[in-house]
This record gives C-alpha cells, structure tokens and sequence, in this order.
C-alpha cells in the first residue's frame, strides 16, 4: 500500500435556515459585504481635522512634528505632511523594508520625505523615490516608489482617498460622490417639511466641529447602528433626552414597503435615505406588557440616510439647521475610527464663534459624548458575537433590520472594492510581541501613530 | 542526416524564446524539453491550446498527424505546436503572454461537496482540494477529471474563480450513456474522492483588457467558464467595465444558474444580460440564439473584448457576427466545447 491517504480539509461547518428573515438568498445578496472585514477601498475617508495636522515651521519643530501625521485606513498606512499649506498623502511603508515614515519623521526640504531607518526618500508629489541619504548613485533611485492618495481639505477636515496601489488617478470620483446628499438639490426628491434645509460639508461657509476616537470593533457593527431604527432603545435613559423633554420612540416600525429609499444614480452618491416621521413608519411609544411609556413632551423630528463607504447623516439633529455626520473607518478587521463631526452653515465671524460655543458647551458634552457614548457600548457589546464571523450567519434578524439588510445590499453592489486583509501592517497579526509590549504599557491600539524620539 | 533548427516563440508580452528543435520532432515536443512556456493540452492535435501563427520561416505539419485546423486557416499561417515540424529556422507568434503557460498543470485529489441536477441535462458539481492538494487557475481554463472506475478523462470549466478555493464548482452537461454523465447520475456521492488534472487551455480572461466593455456569449454549459470569468472582474477592484452576457438554451426547461446570473446582476451594477431559448420562449425570454439577441449597437468601442464558449457554430455565428459589427477579429476569444460520451 503505497498510496498516501486522501485527508479532507478541516471546516467549520455553518447552515443558514430558509425560516430566516436574512435568509440563503438574502444573504447571498450582501455577500460582498461580508467579505469586507477590512473595509471597502478606493473611496474618500475623513483622516484628521485641519486644526490637527499643524504646518511644522522652524519656530516649532524643536519640540513636535506636528506637520506630519501617520494613520491607517481598511489596511493601508498613509503619512500625512502639509508643506505651505497643502496637505501630501503617501503610503507609510517604506519601500525598502516596511518602516513607517511617520514614526520618527524626517524630512530635509519641502519636496520630500525620507526614512529615518535606512534614508530613502520620496517626492511628496508622485512618490517616486527621489534619493537615498547614503547611497545618492543607487540604481534603484527613480524607478520605484510609494503610492500617492488624492487629498480634499474642506470646512476643517482633510479627506484622502485611499485606493490600491493601482487604481487609476484619472478614475477618482469627486469628494461629493462619497459624501450625504444635499439640500436644497433634493428638496423635491426628499422633502423635509418637519425642518429647514439640512447644511454639507461642501456648501459655502460650512463650519464643521467633531471628534473621532478609535472604536474597539469592526467597521460594519458600528456603521449598521446609526441608522437602525430599533437601536434607539440605547438613548432611553439619556441626559439629554430627558432634560430637553424630548420624545425619543423606543423604536421605529417599517409600515410600508417603500420605508426606505435607495439612491442609485449614476452620478453623485449611492446610498439610501429613510422615510422617518411620515406615515411609512410607525413611532413605538408603549409596550404595555412592560409597561413601558415614553411620556415626554417635545417632537424630535430627524431623519437618517447612509451613503457608500459608510457615511451616516442625521438631518435636524441635535438641532435645527445643524446636522450630524459620522464615518465609521475601518483601521483594521477589528479598529475603526469613529467620526461624529456637526455641521452649521456659519456665514458671519460671530456665528462661527456661537457655534464654537455652543459645540464646546453644549453638543460636545452632551451630545457627541452623553448620548453617543451609549452607541459605542452597544457596538463593543456586540463585537463578540461577529469577531469569529459566525455571528453574520447566526444572527436572527427581524422586520426593522431592513434599514441593515438594505444597506448590506446597496453597499454590496456599490463599493468600489473590498480592502484586502492588510498586508505587513500594523494589526494584521494581533499577537506579535511589540504589539503586547504596548499593551502591557497601558497603551491602547489607535489609529494614529505614535512618534518616537531619540 | 536530421538536422536542428532554431525557432523561435513570441510572446503576446513582447518576451521571445529561441531553442533548437530536431528535424522531424514537434516544435512542442522541443518548446517543452527547452522549457518555454507554451501552452498545450492533447498533444495530438486536437484541442487546439497549442495554437500559433507561424511568422517567419517553414514549418508544416508531420506527416500523418491529424490536425483540427482547417485548410484555410492553415494557409493563413496557423499551426498546432503539437503537429508541427519545422522544415528551416524559423518563428511564431502566441496570442498569450510568457507568463500564462508557466501555471503548470497539477494533480490533484478533490472531495465531492455536492451534486445536484439543476437542469435535465445539467448537473451542478462541487468539489474540494484535498488537504495538501493546491492547484491555481485562470478564469476560463479547464480541468480534467478520471471518472471513477473507467479511469477515462473528461474536461470542465470550473464556474467558480481561484478566489474560492479549495471549494470548486463545476457546470456539467450530461450526455445519454457518457461516461460521467453516468457517474454523476447514479453512483457519485459526497465524500467521494475524485482526480482532476489542470488547469490547462488558452482561453482566459485577459488581464490586459480588463478596463474595456466585454462581451460574453455562452451556449447551455458554456456559461461555467464565463461566470469564473465575470466573478473574477467583479473581484478585481476599481472600476467595471461594461458588460453584456447573452447566455441561451434551446428550450427554457433546459436553462440553468439564472439565480447565479441574477445574483452577478445586483453585484454589478455595469453588467446586462440576455436569456435566449431557440424557441418556446416566455416572458423575459429572448428567442432566438444568444449570438441573435446581440444588436449592432453592443459594440460601441472598438476595443471592446469578446469571449465565446459553446458549440463551435454558436462561435463561428458570433464571431462573424462581431466582427460585422466592427470588433477587431483578435479581440475575439473563443472555446468551443466537444462533446465526448
């Protein structure tokens, strides 16, 4: 018996029941989406705020490089440097062997950024390795490089696309096409008669306030709550809520088939936009068997709508002619950094300065932290159950899990591709050595990297 | 007194490769002992991997073999590697790059998953590599499989891409009385071990046209290697092109993986299609062959591709058809399938 023995492959084996709301066929329709743990890529991503990336002057460069800033994005390290203004986006992954840039940055001039390991230095403009400190005659020079990112600064926020190392710059979709949808251009389409016309990013005079912080989970967990008409619950016992008397539903129920509203045009953004406070769903106020009543004075009228990458817009919230957005980047399979950023048409010196005021004194505190501070528990919460990828097969959705059901689908069909599992970067293997010694140095996994000095 | 002459094969890539081969050996037979990547598959001149254009030089067929290509065609300057000897130093140009023929055929053990009659005549195979078996392919090649107990070989698309091994998935016609036909319809089981050889054959999706308008044209089991083909666009990111399938059986009894086709249909926004039955046809249907239901304006780009894979006068029909319609004749790629009980 010379024959070796034909062994089958070791398989987890999982079944999905037809009985199911997200049933085989559902699913199968958004699997696209569950394949990307990593993100999607080639679309625009918020990376810092303006005020975050300070231009490094000889006045200032003794103590910080607060010029330069390192990040990731669905896998992808990127170095950001401003350099008279304009802000450079490179990959923060040395050609020669991995080092990242920005963690101890170097640069001799105003056109390049060199390796502080081994001096390989690359033009900010197109990434080509321009010279190498101690080796200026080196064949390599000039014929290799980093990928580049496009970068858009707009109302105090620096976007990059971040694309693979060969997607085209010709084929670059403008910002607009991965940001919510304006008003007053969809007026007609989407009419907000509960509320005025809900402020861009993009528009004149658009002032924008917000923080991000790291999310301890994956992208999509976070993404698919702020627009989950059932999540509400999470808010019931919020200061705010009760303090403003509001009347926040303990949950919201489709009652019609056209509840939600998918955005497909060919040109501009593709998402979805959710028909709340009209007669397409129906308010929960009670649960008698609980006995539970939400007996608050004060309408509430907002809406959500979602745009591919995972852009969440709240229109009249957490007040009248403000709107929130948030960004939930993926870092990692397991990291996102989570945006919430407010929006308000500022068109005089003392309207920015109220809205600074009132973003610092009142949304900052008991908005962007008291209430949403519930939905990043919620999400960490649920984080174990996904981790394994079995909670995608095993969950049991119901009737108003069709606002994630719609955008699993949407998003499947419009992503302009699914990030790779990262490659030598940080966070793709969870256990190496330098990565316990952090934590065992009380420091948390984050999306910014952390300078070193010596 | 034999003789050895220098010939030369160039690559679609630009790379060439120059050995000797003996007077009366095939060029094939010298392309493999030199290793240069050639692609090949039956060695005796049927299946027609081994394509090429004779350049520059002599070279005819050994006397005695047969050959699948047609006078015509042979006059034009066609050659099958297999076949061919060379009479003086001498050339020949290959459609595909140096790279492609380097993915060696392997063997290798699999466990079916699944087989199920998704049509009368239509059975759904799927397999799985057997630990510590690997194999990679291109979307489009084909695969051998021994059907158990006869030991004989019978070739398929696999309609899944590499991205989904080990899992493979095959689209497979049955025959009355064909040998795999029988196995699959009485004595195959899951778990069953089977030997499948590949990947093998010429026609693949092409990288380097990836960014152009494609159009895809399938008869009955034809569509397996077209579905590898637009799920493997589907997973190369960025942009997609624009893409029409015309896939079509005779009645619509016989149709098959419309649920598959839909499917891509959601995924990607940028891909059309066209069911076709040459008669009976109900709503939604086209009647008439797929190489029918194409109009003069699919063809808005004269660099767009075309891949054909189906019974050889559903191809002759498209690529007259495309070529009528203004595709260049080289941006055409087509399979037939053979039929063998």
């Amino acid at each position: 018996m010379s024959d070796q023995t034909v062994v089958r492959r070791r398989v987890a084996q999982h079944s999905i029941s037809d009985a199911r709301y997200n049933d085989a066929k559902s699913q199968s329709q958004y699997q696209p989406y569950k394949d990307a743990a990593w993100g999607f890529i080639n679309h625009w991503y918020p990376a810092v705020f303006s005020k975050e990336l300070v231009e490094t002057t000889t006045e200032n460069e003794e103590e910080l490089q607060t010029g330069i800033k390192g990040i990731m994005i669905a896998g992808v390290p990127i170095v950001l440097r401003r350099v008279d203004g304009k802000v450079y986006a490179l990959k923060d992954q040395c050609v020669h062997r991995g080092i990242r840039l920005s963690e101890k940055p170097m640069c001799f001039n105003k056109e390049t950024i060199t390796c502080w390991y081994h001096g390989f230095t690359f033009n900010l403009d197109d990434g080509k390795l321009s010279t190498i400190v101690a080796n200026p005659d080196d064949k390599l020079i000039g014929t290799t490089g980093v990928t580049t990112y496009p970068v858009q600064e707009v109302a105090g926020m620096i976007f990059v696309f971040v694309r693979e190392d060969d997607f085209p710059l010709e084929d670059v979709p403008p910002l607009s096409d991965d940001l919510p949808f304006r008003f007053p251009e969809n007026n007609e389409r989407f009419p907000h008669p509960l509320w005025p016309d809900t402020p861009s990013i993009l528009d004149e005079h658009a002032v924008a306030h917000g923080i991000h912080r790291t999310g301890f989970g994956n992208w999509r967990i976070a993404c698919e709550n702020g627009f989950d008409n059932a999540h509400i619950l999470v808010h019931k016992d919020n200061s705010i809520v009760h303090v403003k008397d509001w009347v926040l539903p303990l949950g919201i129920l489709p009652v019609a088939d056209d509840c939600i509203q998918v955005v497909e045009d060919e040109k501009g953004p593709k998402g979805m936009v959710q028909w709340l406070f009209t007669d397409k769903w129906q308010p929960v106020l009670e649960n008698k068997e609980l006995g539970l009543k939400v007996d608050n004075l004060n309408g509430r009228f907002y809406r959500t709508s979602v745009v591919v990458p995972g852009v969440l817009m709240v229109e009249n919230w957490p007040e009248e002619h403000v709107v929130q957005y948030e960004w939930y980047v993926p870092i990692t399979d397991d990291l996102h950094e989570y945006w919430e950023v407010l929006v308000r048409i500022c068109p005089t010196e003392e309207d920015r300065k109220k809205f600074k005021y009132r973003f610092d004194r009142v949304y900052k505190e008991l908005c962007l932290h008291g209430f949403n501070d519930c939905d990043l528990y919620a999400r960490e919460g649920m984080q174990h159950f996904y981790a394994d990828g079995t909670g995608w097969d095993d969950e049991q959705l119901v009737s108003t899990d069709i606002s994630p059901v719609t955008w699993r689908k949407l998003a499947s069909r419009h992503n302009r591709g699914i990030a790779k599992p990262g490659k030598g970067v940080y966070g793709a293997v969870k256990t190496h050595s330098t990565r316990l010694k952090e934590l065992a140095d009380g420091k948390r996994p984050e999306y910014f990297v952390e300078q070193v000095w010596f | 007194m034999p003789q050895a002459h220098q010939v030369t094969i160039n690559f679609a890539d630009g790379v060439s490769r120059t050995f000797a081969a003996e007077s009366g050996e095939s060029v094939l037979e010298a392309a493999i002992k030199a290793e240069v990547p050639v692609l090949y598959q039956c060695k005796a001149g049927a299946c027609a991997s081994c394509t090429c254009k004779l350049a520059e030089g002599d070279a005819v067929s050994i006397p005695g073999a047969s050959s699948t290509l047609l006078a015509s065609e042979y006059a034009e300057g066609n050659r099958l590697l297999c076949v061919t000897k060379a009479e003086s130093d001498c050339s020949f140009n290959v459609a595909y790059g140096s790279e492609v023929g380097s993915s060696v055929a392997q063997e290798v053990k699999v466990f079916i998953d699944s087989v199920e009659r998704i049509a009368p005549n239509v059975m759904r195979l799927t397999v799985e590599l057997a630990e510590g078996n690997w194999l990679e392919f291109r979307p489009g090649q084909f695969m051998q499989i021994t059907v158990p107990g006869l030991g004989v070989l019978r070739s398929y698309s696999p309609s899944s891409t590499s991205v989904t091994l080990p899992k493979m998935e095959f689209l497979v016609r049955l025959l009355p009385n064909g040998a795999m036909s029988t196995f699959l319809e009485n004595d195959a089981e899951v778990d069953q071990v089977l030997t499948m050889k590949g990947p093998y054959g010429a026609f693949f999706l092409r990288e380097e046209h990836r960014r152009v308008p494609h159009i895809f044209v399938a008869g009955g089991t034809g569509l397996a290697p077209i579905l590898s083909m637009i799920d493997t666009l589907r997973q190369t990111s960025g942009k997609k092109p624009p893409m029409l399938l015309s896939f079509g059986c005779a009645v619509p009894e016989a149709l098959f993986a419309l649920d598959d086709i839909e499917l891509r249909q959601h995924w990607l926004p940028t891909l059309k299609t066209r069911v076709c039955v040459d008669r009976n046809a109900t709503e939604g249907l086209h009647e008439g062959s797929p190489v029918s239901a194409l109009k003069e304006g699919d063809v808005t780009d004269p660099d767009t591709v075309a891949y054909l894979c189906g019974p050889q006068p559903m191809i002759d029909a498209a690529t007259r058809r495309l070529i009528e319609f203004g595709m260049k004749p080289e941006l055409i790629f087509a399979e037939q399938f053979v039929a063998s009980n």
